[in-house]
C-alpha cells in the first residue's frame, strides 16, 4: 500500500526564514507520527500547509492520492485538525463548539449527539458544557479543541501539542482515545514538545530543527543507534580535568561523554558490564574518588538532544 | 457612539431635505432610502469580524474546514447580509408602516433584491477587510466608500437631483447598488411606479454585484490569506 501522506520538497519562507526546509517524508497509513523539534523548528508550519490552512512556497505533499495545491478541498476532507492554540468560535460553549464542528464534518444528528455526549464526558467536560468558552481554564479549552478531532475521527487525524495544559490524568485519556483512534485506522500526526508522550504514543519519531528533517525512525531505533545502548551517570568528589575525560573517551565503548558538572558525568556508551570495572579502575588510579554511579537506558530527550545539538546538560548548566 | 453619531446625522439630514426637496412623498421616499442605506452600513459590519477573526487565530480554523473556499466566503456573506437584515429588519418594517401600500409580487421581488444586496455588501466587506489586512485602515476606507457610494445614489433624493447637480455624479449614481437597492425597494412599495419603469435593470445591476463580490471575494481570500497567515 502506497503512503498515505507523502511529503515532497515541501518548503515554506516567511520573508527570508525557511520556517520549513525542502522537507521530504512519507507517513503510512494506521501509523502515529511523532514530530518533535525545538520551538520554532517548523512543526507546525508543517502541518498548515498539510491542512491547507496555508500555501507552501515550494514543494508538495499528497494527501490520500490528492495534491494539497491542486485539490485542497478534496484534502481537507480527509483531516481533521487540533490546533496549538485552541480556536473558539466567536461567544459560545464548548457545546457549541463542539457541535458545530461535527455538523459541519457531516456527522449525522443521530452519531454527533451520541458521539458528542461520549466525548466530552470522557474528557470530564460534560458538566461544564454550557459554560461560555472564554470562563474555561486553559486546559479546559484544550481538552474542547481535542474533542472536535476525537469526535471527528478524520481518516488522518493532526494533532499539535495535544495534552500541553492539561492535567495528568486528563493526559492519559486522551493518549488512550488517540491510541484507539489509530486502532480503528487513523493515521495521526502527533507534533509535541513532550518527549515522553512522543516516546509512548509514537510507531514512527522525526525531529525536525530550523526546518528541516533530521532524522525519522521508531524510537527505540532511535534510541539504541546513536548513543551506544546505555548511559551511566558518574558523580564524583572532587571536579574531573579534561585529562581525565580525554582518558574515558578513548575506551572504544565509550560513545561520547557529557560534563553536567564540574563533578558529574555522563556516559554514553556500549556493553557496559565490561566496561564499568574499568572505568573505576582508572578514576581510581587518576586518585579521583567515586561519590555514586548510576546506570539508565537513554530516552528520547537523549536521542533530542544529540541531533538537535541542544543539550539537556547545557540547560543544566545555566541552572546550577 | 458612533452609532449615535450616524443616527442623529441621518436624522438632521432627514428633516433639513425633506424642507429643501419639493417632491410629494419625500418623507416615504426618504423612509425607503433610508432603510436601503442602513442595510448597507449593517452589512458593512461583517468585515470587523474578518480582523477580530483573523485577531483569534479562528481563521485557521476556518480555513482547515472540509468545506470550499466558495462555500466559506459565501456562508460567510450570507451569514453578514442575514444578520444585517434581522438589525434593520424593524427599520424595514417600519418604513413599510410609513409607506403603507404593498403590492404583494413586485414586494417580494424587491425584498429578494435587498437579500442580495446586503449579501452583496457583506461580500464586498469581506473582500476589502482581507485586502487591506489593517482594521484601522480598513475603518477609515470604509467611512469614505459609506460617503460616496451612499452620497452618489438615490438613497435619498431623486436621480434627477443628483444629475442636476452635476452630470458625473449622476452618471455615477446610475451605476450604483445603493441606487439598485433603494429604487428596487421603493418600486416594490409602490411608490416609485412612476419613475422606475423597468425593475429589471436594477435587478440584474444587485445580482451582477452579489455574484462579482462573491467571485472575486473567493479568490482574494484563497490569495490573501493561504499565502501565510494574516500579518
Ligand atoms: N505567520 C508567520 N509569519 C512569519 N513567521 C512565521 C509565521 N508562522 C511561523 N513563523 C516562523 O516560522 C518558524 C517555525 O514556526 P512554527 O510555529 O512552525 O514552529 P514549531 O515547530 O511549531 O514551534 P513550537 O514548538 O513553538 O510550536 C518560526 O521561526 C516562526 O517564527
Ligand atoms: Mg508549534
Amino acid at each position: 500500500m502506497p503512503p498515505i501522506i507523502q511529503i515532497q520538497n515541501l518548503t515554506k519562507k516567511f520573508g527570508n526564514l525557511a520556517a520549513v526546509d525542502h522537507l521530504d517524508l512519507e507517513i503510512e497509513e494506521g501509523e502515529i507520527l511523532g514530530l518533535l523539534g525545538p520551538n520554532g523548528a517548523g512543526k507546525t508550519t508543517a502541518i498548515l500547509m498539510l491542512a491547507t490552512v496555508i500555501k507552501p512556497t515550494e514543494g508538495t505533499a499528497l494527501v490520500g492520492g490528492f495534491d494539497i495545491r491542486k485539490s485542497p478541498d478534496k484534502v481537507r476532507g480527509l483531516l481533521g485538525i487540533a490546533f496549538q492554540e485552541p480556536k473558539m468560535l466567536w461567544v459560545a460553549t464548548p457545546w457549541d463548539v463542539v457541535n458545530w464542528h461535527a455538523k459541519v464534518c457531516g456527522l449525522s444528528t443521530e452519531e454527533r449527539k451520541q458521539r458528542v455526549k461520549q466525548v466530552l464526558e470522557t474528557l470530564d467536560m460534560w458538566e461544564p458544557r454550557h459554560k461560555n468558552v472564554h470562563a474555561l481554564s486553559g486546559g479546559m479549552r484544550k481538552r474542547v479543541e481535542m474533542a472536535k478531532v476525537l469526535i471527528q475521527r478524520p481518516k488522518i487525524a493532526i494533532v499539535d501539542e495535544p495534552t500541553t495544559q492539561i492535567d495528568i490524568v486528563g493526559k492519559h485519556k486522551i493518549w488512550n482515545m488517540l491510541l484507539e483512534l489509530r486502532d480503528e485506522g487513523s493515521t495521526i500526526i502527533l507534533a509535541t514538545n513532550e518527549l515522553y508522550e512522543a516516546d509512548r504514543l509514537s510507531d514512527r519519531v522525526c525531529i525536525m530543527h530550523r526546518g528541516k528533517l533530521l532524522v525519522c525512525d521508531t524510537p527505540k531505533t532511535l534510541k539504541d543507534s546513536i548513543l551506544g545502548g546505555d548511559i551511566i551517570d558518574i558523580q564524583l568528589e572532587k571536579d574531573a580535568s579534561p585529562t581525565v575525560v580525554e582518558e574515558l573517551k578513548s575506551f572504544k565503548e565509550v560513545v561520547d561523554i557529557m560534563q553536567v558538572k564540574p563533578t558529574n558525568l555522563r556516559l554514553y556508551l556500549n556493553r557496559v558490564e565490561e566496561v564499568v570495572p574499568q572505568i573505576m579502575n582508572l578514576l581510581m588510579k587518576k586518585n579521583v574518588p567515586i561519590n555514586s554511579i548510576r546506570m539508565s537506558e537513554p530516552s528520547l530527550d537523549d536521542v533530542f538532544a544529540h541531533y538537535t545539538g541542544l543539550t539537556i546538560e547545557e540547560a543544566q548548566k545555566d541552572e546550577g | 457612539m458612533r452609532a449615535i453619531w450616524f443616527v442623529s446625522q441621518i436624522a438632521l439630514f432627514g428633516l433639513i431635505a425633506s424642507r429643501m426637496m419639493s417632491i410629494p412623498n419625500y418623507f416615504q421616499y426618504y423612509v425607503a432610502g433610508l432603510s436601503v442605506m442602513t442595510l448597507y452600513s449593517a452589512a458593512i459590519f461583517i468585515g470587523f469580524d474578518i480582523y477580530e477573526e483573523a485577531e483569534h487565530g479562528v481563521f485557521e480554523y476556518l480555513l482547515s474546514l472540509p468545506v470550499s473556499r466558495k462555500q466559506l466566503v459565501l456562508g460567510r456573506s450570507i451569514g453578514g447580509g442575514l444578520r444585517a437584515f434581522i438589525y434593520v429588519g424593524p427599520l424595514i418594517a417600519l418604513s413599510l408602516y410609513v409607506i403603507g401600500a404593498i403590492n404583494p409580487l413586485s414586494f417580494l421581488v424587491a425584498l429578494f433584491a435587498l437579500f442580495l444586496f446586503s449579501f452583496g455588501v457583506s461580500g464586498m466587506s469581506i473582500t476589502i477587510a482581507v485586502i487591506i489586512k489593517s482594521s484601522d485602515r480598513f475603518d477609515i476606507l470604509m467611512g469614505v466608500l459609506d460617503a460616496l457610494i451612499v452620497r452618489l445614489s438615490t438613497a435619498m433624493y431623486p436621480l434627477a437631483v443628483v444629475q442636476a447637480a452635476n452630470p458625473l455624479y449622476g452618471g455615477l449614481a446610475s451605476f450604483n447598488p445603493v441606487t439598485y437597492a433603494a429604487d428596487l425597494f421603493r418600486w416594490g412599495t409602490g411608490i416609485e411606479t412612476m419613475t422606475l419603469s423597468n425593475p429589471l435593470w436594477p435587478l440584474l445591476g444587485i445580482i451582477a454585484f452579489f455574484a462579482f463580490f462573491t467571485f472575486v471575494g473567493v479568490i482574494i481570500y484563497d490569495r490573501r490569506i493561504e499565502g501565510g497567515g494574516w500579518q
